[in-house]
């Protein structure tokens, strides 16, 4: 809905973007849309919908050489059993809502005996950074989130969430820097079948390739998607060359014991793993 | 008639070599009738921490729930796991918070510390801990409790030894007192795991 600031392109803005209540004449909230424009210069972060869990990569920014990380992640937050989200933006901001979205899970469980809907969870963040742009005088939140979860009335589902309040379930999606960059690679290749597959279940499919808009999207698992967000996040990162060091790779699946969710980030190992698996992917595709 | 001996219970925590075992009974009654014989009274925390909850059923309930909601918002900010001393001084706190108007139960702590080692506490229905190395005990036939206890115990018990003890102790006390029994449940904790048992005895 929003689209992107012009720099102070009107004079007219610059009257009404100090106060986050106000409209312009043009009817935007300058103030909202600053702080979506601070969002796109953070690290980013990929979400993707499998069929089996949810992966979500993120850049990860190390300043100095000389921090001390006192938590497991600045990207990666867990906010009940099923659900978790990654950040881009703020990271104090973000400290406050990740907070807010826990607290908001454990007292639904306490009154309800029962596990918070994904959305419902995502809806309740979301109305609270919404009374930042309407009420009180006070800057909204700079961060955007992507919320990965499962529930037993939709399965897995992704949310994406911006300063505004907005949100909206995605198959995959970016947030961050070049995030324009890491949707349109998403785009082509979410869904579309792997170029080594044999054709043997897919008569059909061989038919309706001409319409791709008609040709449904095939569900990677989750092993496939690791690969797409860590193709997705070298795009973005300047076409650096992918290093397990620089990015994070969680993903949520269903707990082997059957009792709740398992929530993994990837260890150097594991995240190696992926990196070389993608590249001898694309090595291969040069050759052919 | 007193508010905590409504609805009846009988719970004893008791620590061994390396290990605690905690055990209540399952009645649930309104006075004298009963209602219930599988009522729990003892929760999981953690692999390594239980609690036993004695007195009023609503609050036994509610105050299961209550710590279940403040240790999960523990372990999601500070990324580790409570230890039984921090969970005894949280369920403290959220007894004496309702100082003037209180939960209608005592409970009792059992666990494992960072070091294996056994860690017992038990409170009044406003949050006073006592800390023991032996056993805890609390509910409606606290006195049988005590006495079955000081004569049975003894210190350094490996976790079968320990679970014979407890459950002999418990199953003498309950056969005394109307409002407790029905049926016993006996939890073992040792570092390696959780074995527990169902016991019945006297269905009176």
């Amino acid at each position: 809905f929003f689209s992107p600031t012009p720099l102070l392109s009107l004079t007219m803005a610059r009257r009404y973007d100090a106060s986050t209540t106000t409209f312009s004449p043009e009817g935007r909230l300058h103030q909202v849309e600053y702080a979506i424009e601070a969002i796109n210069n953070a690290g980013t972060c990929v979400g993707i919908l499998a069929s089996d869990g949810i992966v979500m990569a993120s850049e990860k920014r190390v300043t100095s050489g000389l921090l001390a990380p006192s938590k497991t992640s600045e990207k990666t937050y867990k906010l009940c059993d099923h659900a978790a989200c990654t950040v881009a933006g703020l990271t104090a901001d973000a400290n406050i809502l990740i907070d807010q979205a826990r607290l908001r899970a454990g007292r639904y469980t306490y009154q309800y005996q029962e596990a918070i809907p994904v959305e419902q969870l995502v809806e309740h963040v979301c109305n609270y950074k919404q009374a930042y742009t309407q009420y009180g005088g006070l800057r909204p939140f700079g961060v955007a989130f992507l919320f990965a979860g499962y529930d037993s009335h939709h399965g897995f589902q992704l949310y994406q969430s911006d300063p505004s309040g907005n949100y909206s379930g995605w198959k995959a999606t970016v947030i961050g820097a070049n995030n324009q960059a890491g949707k349109s690679l998403l785009k082509t290749e979410y869904g579309a079948k792997p170029k080594s597959d044999d054709d043997d279940d897919a008569p059909e499919e061989m038919e309706t390739e001409e319409d791709p808009a008609e040709e449904e999207i095939r569900v990677p698992d989750v092993t496939e998607a690791l690969r797409l967000a860590v193709k997705v996040l070298s795009k973005t990162m300047d076409g650096t060359v992918p290093s397990p060091e620089k990015m994070e790779l969680f993903t949520m699946t269903l707990a082997e014991d059957g009792e709740g969710c398992a929530h993994h980030i990837l260890t150097e190992e594991e995240s190696k793993k992926v990196v070389d698996d993608v590249e001898a992917e694309a090595a291969s595709a040069g050759d052919a | 008639m007193s508010i905590l001996e409504y609805n009846g219970a009988a719970i004893i925590a008791m620590a061994g070599k390396d290990c605690v075992a905690i055990a209540a009974d399952t009645r649930l009654g309104v006075q004298a009738q009963t209602v219930a014989c599988d009522f729990r009274k003892v929760f999981k925390m953690n692999d390594r921490l239980f609690v036993g909850l004695g007195g009023l059923a609503t609050d036994v309930q509610t105050v299961d729930q209550l710590l279940k909601f403040r240790q999960n918002l523990y372990e999601l900010r500070e990324e580790r796991q409570m230890s039984p001393k921090v969970f005894s001084n949280v369920l403290s706190n959220l007894l004496y918070e309702k100082r003037f108007g209180p939960y209608f139960i005592e409970p009792v702590v059992a666990g494992l510390d960072e070091n294996n080692k056994p860690f017992l506490s038990g409170m009044d229905l406003i949050g006073a801990p006592v800390y023991t190395d032996d056993f805890v005990v609390t509910g409606t036939a606290t006195g049988n409790m005590y006495g079955m206890c000081e004569t049975l115990y003894k210190p350094d018990m490996e976790p079968e030894e320990l679970f014979e003890t407890l459950s002999q102790a418990l199953l003498a006390s309950v056969d005394r007192d109307a409002l407790s029994g029905w049926g016993a449940v006996v939890h073992v904790i040792t570092k390696d795991g959780v074995t527990s048992r169902e016991l019945k005895g006297r269905q009176d």
